[in-house]
Parts: C-alpha cells; sequence; structure tokens
C-alpha cells in the first residue's frame, strides 16, 4: 500500500472529503433557509429552518410532476438498455463470431459521441412521428446513450463469470439459449443490477435531449424543470434549491444503498487491460 | 479453451448475431444514422423559420460561414481551453483523491460515499448549487473573498467574461474528480504491494517510490481517466447553459452551446448541424491523435 | 429439458454443478423472474396512466400570454365570460415566463415542434412578421374590414406581405415625461429640449438632464427609433430597403452621441440603464426628463415611493425641424396557431379579447392602453386609465412600429450592438451605422427579404 505519510494524508483527506461534501451540505442548508435571510451573511447551520420552499415546490410548482415524469423514463429505459444490453454482451463474451471487436469499439465510439450532433435529425424525425413532448420520445436516445456503456459494463462481467458452468450444461445436452437462461442469468444478477444502476442514474441526470425533446412542463424531467425555474427579475433561490435537494434525494439514495456495485461497475468498464 | 464441440461454435455464431442484434439496431438506428444524417444536413441551408428559401444544397457553405464566424471561433476556443485547463486538474486531484481513498483503512464506505456524491449528481444541480455560493451578493464563497479583500465590494462573477468561468471550471472540477478518482483506484488497487514493500526495504522514500513504481504502473489508468475527461470536456453544454446560459454576452459559451442555440433557438438547423459536426470533427479529431500517440490502451480487449 | 445431473471440477477446483443453480439459489430465480414481470407491468401500466391523463368532455380552448399581477385576473375574467358565452367550451390561460424574450423562445419551440395548443397567443408587435413568415399563424382575413379602428402602426405591425394575421390587443407607447413644477410646458423641438434640460441642470434644479434606456438591448432600439422620426429618417423605408446609414439617421445618432458625451444632458450611466432604472432617476427627482413607457405612470403617482407625484406630465418625443415627433409602438397582438384543432373558435375569441368592452375593462383593471383608437374619444376610458387620455391621444398618431420583417430580431441584434458601440465612444456614428446598414442588407439579401415592401 502507498504510504504518503500518514499525518499529511489524513489532513489532505479531510479536507478534499469537505470539499466535495460541503457545496451538497450548503445546499440542503440553503433550501431550508427563508429567502428573506438567503443572501444575508452566509451561517453554517441555518437558524431558524423553514420548509416553505418545498411547500411551494410542491404546491404551487406542482413539481410532483417532473419528478413522475424523470422515474417514467427512467424505469422505462433501464426496461429496455439492460436486457439488450445483457444480451448482447453475453453474446461479445462468451461467443465467437465475426465482428465482435468491431461492435465492442463501435459501442465506445457511440459513447463518445456528442450529444448534439444528433439532435437535429432526431428533433426533425421525433416531431414527424409526433413524439415530441412524449415519453417514448425520450426513451429512444436515452436507450441509445445508456447501451453501450451497459454493454461495456456487462461484458467485462460476463468475462468474469467461468464458462465452466455453462460448458458443463452444454456438454449435457443444454442447447447456448437454455444455458444463459438458466445458468448465466441468474449468476449475472449482480452485473445487471449495476447496470440498471448506472441506466437510471444516466436518465435521471441527462438535460441535453430533454430539453430539446420535451416542451411544456407536463413532459419536462427533473434537470429541465429545475433550470426553468428563472422569474422575471430574480431567480428563486429557496425553491430552486429545494428542487435540487429532491433531484438529489433518489441519486443520494442509489449512492448510499449501492456504493460498492456503482464503484465495481465503473472500473470494470474502464478497465481494459 | 472450450471443450464445446465445433458444431456448438457454429450455432454460436448465429446465435451471436441474434443476441447483438438488438443493441446494434438501437446504436445504429440512435446514433450513427442521426450522425449521418446531421453530416447531410450540414450541407444544406434549412432555417425553419425562412421556409420560402427551401433546403437547398449548400456544399462546405455552412462550414465556410462557421469559419469566418467571430462567434463560432470564440466558442473553439472556450471549449479548447477549458477542456486544456481542467482536466489537468482533475487528473491532479484525482490521483491525490484515489491515493487517500486507497490508504484510507477506516470509514472508507464514507469516503467512498463522499466521493461517489458529487459524479451522481445531476451535471444541473452542481451547476445552480455553485452558481449560488458564487452569486453577487452573499454567495459564501464571493463573501469571504471580499472580507479577504481580494475582490472589489460590488464584485460579480457572472458579467465578467472571463471571471465568469471561473465557477464554471470549479464546478465541473468538483463534479468529475470523483470519477477520475474511482479510475485511478481501481489502477492502484492492482499494483503490486509487494513491489512497495521491496523499494521500501532498499531506503527508497515516500516520493522516489511514488514516482517510480505508482506512477508509470498507473499510466493506462491515467491515460484512460484523461482520454474519458478531454472527450466530456470538448462537449460541455451543461453547465453552461445553466450556470450562465453562455453569458455575459458570448463569453461562457462552448461549441455545444452555440450549436444549441443556433438549431433550438435560431432554428438554423443547417447552421446548427454543422456546429454540431464541428463538435464531432474536434472529439474525433481528439480520439484519434490519442489512439494514435498512445496504442492500444485505449480501445479495449481484443477478441 | 432435463440434463443429468453430474458432478465435476472446474479447473480452479471448485465444485460446479449443472443444476448447481439450483440449489443453492432456489426460488430466486424464478421469483427473480415473477418480480421482473411485475415491475414491468406495472411501469407499463403507470405509463399509460400517465400518457392518458384526464378526457375532457368540453372542448378545451387554450390562451397563452401574460400574466403579471393585475393582467392575470382580468384575462381569466375576460376568458370565464366567453367560455359561458360557448355551450361545451372551456377556455384555459397557459401562463408563460414574464421576461419577454423567454416567452418568445417558448413560442418558437412549441410552433416549430407543430403543437396544436395553445390555440391563441398573444404576441409581442415585433414577432407577428416572423410567426407569420414561418408559417405558424393563421392568416386571419376576417378581421381585415375592422382595421380602420386600430391604431395604424399596430396594423402595420399585424400585417406580412398584404394578410392580416393578429389582431392589436393593447399598445405600448415611448413617451417624454416632464416636470409640470420645473417648466411651464413640454419642449417642443429637439433644441428646446437640450436647452431646458441644460437650464435645469445648471441651476441645480436636477441632478441629470434627460435620461433614457441605453442597455444594449431592445429597449436601446425603440429610443433610436425614436431619435430617427425626430430627424426624418427610419431604419427600413417603406419598400423595405436598409435606410439607417443615410444622412437623417447619422445626424440622429450623432445628436444622441453628443447628448451622452461629456457634459452632455444625459447621464452616460444610461448606457447600462433598462426602464426601470430610469424611472428610479426620474421618481427620485434626479432627471428633469425621462423617456419610458406608460407602465411607469402609476408608479409616480405613487406617494409612497415617488418624490414626483402629481408634478409631472407626457408629451411625445419632440422632434427637429427635419422630422415629426414620434413614439415607438410596442404592445401585443393575439394571433392563432396555424395548428389549432379549433381555429374558428380561436378566431372568435380573438374577437371577443378584442372588442371594445373587454379592451376598455382590460385598461380599468390593468391600465394597459386599447389598440381601438375610437375609444380615445371616450368618457369610459378617460375614467378608466390613470394616465390623462388627452395627453396621450395625440402621442396615438405618431407612433411608428419598428421593421416589420421575419428577421426583426436580427437586425435588432446588428442595431444594438453597433449603436452601442457609438453611444459608448468606441466607434463614430457614421462608421456605426454604415458598419449596421451593411450588415443589415447582407441579412435580408441572405434571406430573401431584401424588397419587402411595408403593407399600409
Amino acid at each position: 500500500m502507498t504510504s504518503i505519510g500518514a499525518r499529511t494524508a489524513i489532513i489532505a483527506g479531510v479536507v478534499l472529503l469537505s470539499a466535495l461534501v460541503f457545496p451538497l451540505y450548503w445546499m440542503i442548508a440553503a433550501s431550508v433557509t427563508p429567502e428573506s435571510r438567503l443572501f444575508e451573511s452566509p451561517s453554517l447551520l441555518p437558524r431558524p429552518l423553514s420548509f416553505e420552499h418545498y411547500r411551494a415546490l410542491f404546491a404551487e410548482r406542482d413539481f410532483l410532476i417532473p419528478v413522475r415524469n424523470s422515474l417514467v423514463v427512467a424505469s422505462m429505459t433501464t426496461v429496455v438498455t439492460v436486457p439488450i444490453a445483457a444480451l448482447c454482451a453475453y453474446a461479445v463474451a462468451r461467443l465467437r463470431f465475426r465482428g465482435r471487436g468491431v461492435l465492442l469499439a463501435l459501442m465506445l465510439a457511440v459513447s463518445m459521441f456528442p450529444q448534439i450532433s444528433i439532435v437535429p435529425p432526431l428533433y426533425l424525425m421525433l416531431r414527424e412521428l409526433n413524439l415530441l413532448d412524449t415519453f417514448p420520445g425520450l426513451v429512444l436516445p436515452y436507450v441509445t446513450f445508456s447501451a453501450p456503456l451497459a454493454v461495456w459494463l456487462l461484458t467485462a462481467f460476463f468475462r468474469q463469470l467461468s464458462p465452466e458452468l455453462e460448458e458443463a450444461a452444454m456438454l449435457d445436452g443444454a442447447s447456448r439459449v437454455r444455458a444463459l437462461w438458466d445458468v448465466v442469468l441468474p449468476l449475472a444478477a449482480p452485473g445487471v443490477a449495476t447496470a440498471a444502476i448506472l441506466t437510471f442514474l444516466y436518465c435521471w441526470n441527462e438535460f441535453l435531449f430533454a430539453l430539446s425533446f420535451t416542451l411544456g412542463p407536463d413532459r419536462y424531467t427533473v434537470p429541465v424543470a429545475v433550470t426553468l425555474f428563472r422569474g422575471r427579475y430574480q431567480v428563486p433561490w429557496g425553491q430552486v434549491l429545494a428542487a435540487t435537494v429532491v433531484a438529489t434525494v433518489p441519486v443520494a439514495l442509489l449512492v448510499l444503498t449501492c456504493q460498492r456495485r456503482i464503484i465495481a461497475g465503473l472500473t470494470a468498464g474502464a478497465s481494459k487491460g | 479453451m472450450s471443450r464445446l464441440p465445433v458444431t456448438v461454435a457454429i450455432a454460436d455464431a448465429r446465435l451471436g448475431r441474434w443476441l447483438v442484434a438488438p443493441a446494434l439496431v438501437f446504436v445504429l438506428l440512435g446514433s450513427l444514422v442521426p450522425v449521418a444524417a446531421t453530416a447531410w444536413e450540414a450541407l444544406h441551408g434549412h432555417d425553419l423559420r425562412l421556409p420560402w428559401l427551401g433546403r437547398p444544397f449548400v456544399g462546405l457553405g455552412n462550414f465556410v460561414e462557421a469559419a469566418q464566424d467571430a462567434r463560432f471561433t470564440s466558442a473553439l476556443v472556450h471549449t479548447i481551453t477549458f477542456a486544456v485547463v481542467t482536466v489537468p486538474v482533475e487528473l491532479a486531484l484525482g490521483l491525490a483523491l484515489a491515493l487517500i481513498m486507497h490508504a484510507a483503512v477506516r470509514g472508507r464506505a464514507l469516503v467512498r460515499l463522499a466521493a461517489l456524491l458529487p459524479w451522481a449528481v445531476p451535471t444541473v444541480v452542481a451547476a445552480l448549487v455553485w452558481r449560488f455560493m458564487f452569486e453577487a451578493q452573499a454567495g459564501v464563497i464571493t463573501a469571504p473573498l471580499r472580507a479577504l479583500g481580494v475582490v472589489g465590494e460590488s464584485f460579480d462573477w457572472f458579467v465578467r467574461p472571463l471571471a465568469a468561468w471561473v465557477p464554471i471550471g470549479i464546478a465541473d472540477i468538483w463534479k468529475t474528480t470523483p470519477f477520475v478518482a474511482i479510475l485511478l483506484l481501481a489502477g492502484l488497487q492492482g499494483i503490486d504491494p509487494t513491489l512497495h514493500e521491496a523499494a521500501r526495504m532498499d531506503g527508497a522514500r515516500t516520493w522516489r517510490r511514488f514516482t517510480t513504481i505508482t506512477l508509470p504502473l498507473l499510466r493506462p489508468a491515467i491515460v484512460v481517466a484523461a482520454a474519458f475527461r478531454m472527450l466530456d470536456a470538448l462537449r460541455l453544454f451543461d453547465l453552461a447553459y445553466v450556470m450562465t446560459g453562455g453569458g455575459p454576452g458570448t463569453a461562457t459559451e462552448s461549441l455545444s452551446l452555440y450549436a444549441f442555440i443556433a438549431l433550438m433557438q435560431r432554428l438554423r438547423f443547417g447552421y446548427g448541424s454543422a456546429l454540431s459536426v464541428t463538435v464531432f470533427l474536434l472529439t474525433f479529431a481528439f480520439a484519434l491523435i490519442w489512439v494514435r500517440a498512445l496504442g492500444r490502451s485505449l480501445i479495449g480487449e481484443r477478441t | 429439458m432435463g440434463h443429468v445431473v453430474r458432478r465435476n471440477k472446474g479447473m480452479d477446483g471448485q465444485l460446479t454443478t449443472p443444476g448447481a443453480h439450483r440449489e443453492g439459489r432456489v426460488g430466486t430465480w424464478p421469483r427473480r423472474r415473477r418480480v421482473l414481470r411485475a415491475v414491468t407491468v406495472l411501469l407499463l401500466a403507470m405509463t399509460w396512466a400517465a400518457a392518458c391523463g384526464g378526457r375532457d368532455e368540453n372542448t378545451r380552448l387554450t390562451l397563452s400570454g401574460s400574466a403579471l399581477g393585475p393582467e392575470a385576473e382580468v384575462v381569466r375574467r375576460q376568458l370565464a365570460r366567453f367560455a359561458e358565452s360557448q355551450p361545451g367550451v372551456s377556455v384555459e390561460l397557459r401562463v408563460t415566463p414574464d421576461a419577454a424574450d423567454q416567452r418568445h423562445q417558448l413560442y418558437v419551440q412549441w410552433l416549430n415542434a407543430r403543437v396544436p395548443d395553445p390555440d391563441v397567443l398573444q404576441l409581442d408587435v415585433i414577432w407577428t412578421a416572423e410567426f407569420a413568415g414561418a408559417g405558424w399563424i393563421l392568416p386571419l382575413d376576417e378581421f381585415a374590414d375592422d382595421s380602420d379602428d386600430f391604431v395604424p402602426a399596430a396594423v402595420a405591425a399585424s400585417r406580412w406581405r398584404g394578410r392580416q394575421y393578429a389582431v392589436p390587443w393593447f399598445v405600448d407607447l415611448g413617451l417624454l415625461y416632464w416636470r409640470t413644477d420645473l417648466l411651464d410646458a413640454a419642449p417642443r423641438t429637439l433644441q428646446g429640449l437640450r436647452a431646458a434640460a441644460d437650464r435645469l441642470r445648471s441651476a441645480g434644479a436636477t441632478r441629470f438632464g434627460l435620461v433614457w434606456q441605453g442597455a444594449r438591448y431592445e429597449g436601446l432600439v425603440t429610443v433610436f427609433l425614436e431619435h430617427l422620426g425626430a430627424f426624418g429618417g427610419g431604419i427600413l423605408d417603406t419598400q423595405g430597403r436598409v435606410i439607417v446609414d443615410q444622412p437623417a439617421a447619422i445626424q440622429a445618432l450623432t445628436f444622441m452621441c453628443d447628448a451622452v458625451s461629456g457634459d452632455g444632458f444625459v447621464p452616460p450611466s444610461v448606457l447600462a440603464w433598462q426602464e426601470e432604472q430610469t424611472r428610479f432617476a426620474f421618481q427620485n427627482g434626479e432627471a428633469a426628463f425621462m423617456r419610458n413607457w406608460p407602465y411607469a405612470w402609476a408608479l409616480l403617482q405613487d406617494d409612497a415611493q415617488s418624490r414626483v407625484a402629481g408634478r409631472f406630465a407626457v408629451a411625445a418625443f419632440p422632434a427637429d425641424a427635419s422630422g415629426r415627433p414620434t413614439a415607438a409602438l410596442g404592445g401585443a397582438q393575439l394571433a392563432v396557431n396555424a395548428r389549432s384543432a379549433y381555429p374558428d373558435l380561436a378566431s372568435a375569441l380573438v374577437r371577443f379579447l378584442t372588442a371594445p368592452e373587454q379592451m376598455l375593462e382590460r385598461a380599468r383593471l390593468a391600465a394597459q392602453l386599447p389598440a381601438r383608437r375610437s375609444l380615445y374619444d371616450s368618457e369610459a376610458l378617460a375614467e378608466a386609465l390613470a394616465i390623462p387620455v388627452g395627453q396621450v391621444r395625440h402621442i396615438l398618431d405618431s407612433a411608428v412600429s419598428r421593421p416589420v420583417t421575419p428577421v426583426y430580431s436580427e437586425l435588432s441584434e446588428i442595431l444594438q450592438v453597433r449603436l452601442h458601440r457609438a453611444l459608448s465612444g468606441q466607434q463614430t456614428p457614421a462608421v456605426a451605422l454604415h458598419e449596421a446598414a451593411r450588415d443589415m442588407r447582407a441579412l435580408l439579401a441572405r434571406t430573401g427579404l431584401a424588397a419587402e415592401p411595408l403593407t399600409p
């Protein structure tokens, strides 16, 4: 283990970690500070506590609707992406067919595309199909952009699984599909779960496509709804920050419960020998 | 080495194509075909507000216009400068964070959590929170700076063309350092500790061990992290749009943001497509240079 | 189906039984499958429910417009009255952002995406040609016969290529506010204005002479428009050609630059001011004259915040001998979405909202000037408006609209940049206007609009 000098390490660590966490703390603190006090001298512990911003957020701004929209889109996308990515990843990891490497490289390349470069034709196409400002209209680009990462992740995952199990099943007479269904998929649960989590996170956080392909509060996702809060002369910071807290809660919950998985997924996808 | 008979291999190949098909279809239809369509659109004049002009083929006309467009050139410069400045900072801080996470024995879960949250949070949230902290009157960052006399009384980050980049840069660094740290952490964990033991017994000091053992072995991970970060930085959109809207004026416009404005606000789909293609070419050129310069460490496992 | 269970040893020595998965995790896989299925069904159901929403029996019309303060109440009241008169119809107000350019952006986004609602849109006067040219709003030929009653400049702004596309709803005019306690009468000429401003300043009566909106935004163009008219110039002529680099225009800009420079009678700080800042200056007694819109009247009369309550009046912005007094036209018009599902009903709503009764009510409750000229003769309006109708009435006739062209926002942007450069001394007026004219001509040529005659 690399040792840097225990004390400097601890101090540096605390400083760095505090810097990472502080903005989020500040966000929460400000969201429970009354509007009038928001821009007075900043204090670390807001007193008095006020939940007015949250009340206004849900009662006056109907913030539950963007939350619902984000949940629906993220769920729909995950339900589509994870299965097709799993199938694809299994094929790449286990089966020999021509173009395997090209496919993987293609997936990698696609994940590097700038999102803006597919907006124009997608917008025109969705408009023709009357899919602008709809859930399916968002799911299409979301699946496209989350599939590559899921494929990479699951490929690495499947590669880690010993092929002995399936081969044994197949030597016993099972077909490859049968082996896949009975043997591999149950074992794939952890990888699939990780892929699902990362896909969900991607959809929840995505901004550009949501901004381009939705038109009104009925279908805005959370990031778009929060951004469009601007008032005439001033930004209602109290409500904006309350909204950001709401936007962060699902993410924080996922990270809290699945941090090990998430890190494993990210590093598996990233380590390339 | 597979013990399965050849007939299975043939069936496998066929099955493989079927299993791969759905994902491939989505990727082709959702990414490749649209990019090609954008490139084709970039060769036309297509202003959705001026339907009487039709959609004439203009060849490279849009690109020529872009080359002469001062707003395009500055967006290009902004984007590249942003990437070149923030990525090394993120690498350095990420490395520091990774070393700390690696060294942490107690409170490992807490450290991981603290590191993951900024990465997981929506970029929009990061933009708004940091904007709030940099806000003029009593933003938690501006106030102490003013008290210390570093900045003037009515200093507003967001009305100054250069200063407005600072909050954007810091928000980006804050958000992506954990991602870099995680990538590097994986690399750190792959380093054989006996190497360090041997070196320590030979009397090598910490820094020397760091530079001669850790860094070289970490090189692949650093290269990968740098590549990912660079590509993301060149695609900058969310932070610029939400924090400043490209302002003051067009001082914080990234290339993607300018393309978006041309497309969705000005409805100049031909010109906006050309700008989008430029962003694409920029990232493509970078990826190409990277791969060329560093060989195979980027494109992954062989089949 | 079943295969013989055989115990094997894999290469790493672990027991690998083909059926091992069943033993260690018996029940989990089928359960997982069930859970997955349930979740999928749940999600699909949720999606379907979300997509359907509530089904309305009524025909539902949507109006989209500004809803700032009292406007919202007045509009809702009138919409409800209209709905009552039409059985089976409900009308909804869709609130849009207060800031004009945000609303514009939203409209552009909606209409370009071909949404069928809102059915009726409140447009800023400078947007009508743009939306008409893009094919986003319907021609409203049925209103052509009524157009004589409306303010001519507003009607001109509602037409494009010979057809009418919107109906004027309420108007805004650029006005010269002047201090009645410091002067006997409003200045009749520009020179008179300058002389009075200088006199009052040197006498110490006020700190500034005249204030207007000089920040780099649309308001600056309206101020420039009034100065242009004062010298007999314009931005586009009646044939749609650019004339902003002609001598009259250069004279006008030179006048403005001189006023702002050095010891001129307009403070240089106006270069960062919009409407509210100029209002504060006048309201605190710091300026002898202010060019602003009618909205300021009520606020200036408010004793609680204004130091000049009861001591000011409005007049037309004065002119030079070569020109005539000019008031820039602002305000709003109503148009019908080209993709509306109920165009006839929408048209009926527009006719209702622009009827004299509704306009009077709006004047009374939201203090907005009606677009119908005949109303200015009526007692009812005189009672309804806070601002004295007599002072405003003749200014109506000198109202001038900004160029009516689909690319107005780009033209305006070109002009804004150059004007501001000249005013801040970075360029001479002549150079600034020549460059502006050059860019404007290039823009018009590029968009095929080089010679669009203005429809009278």
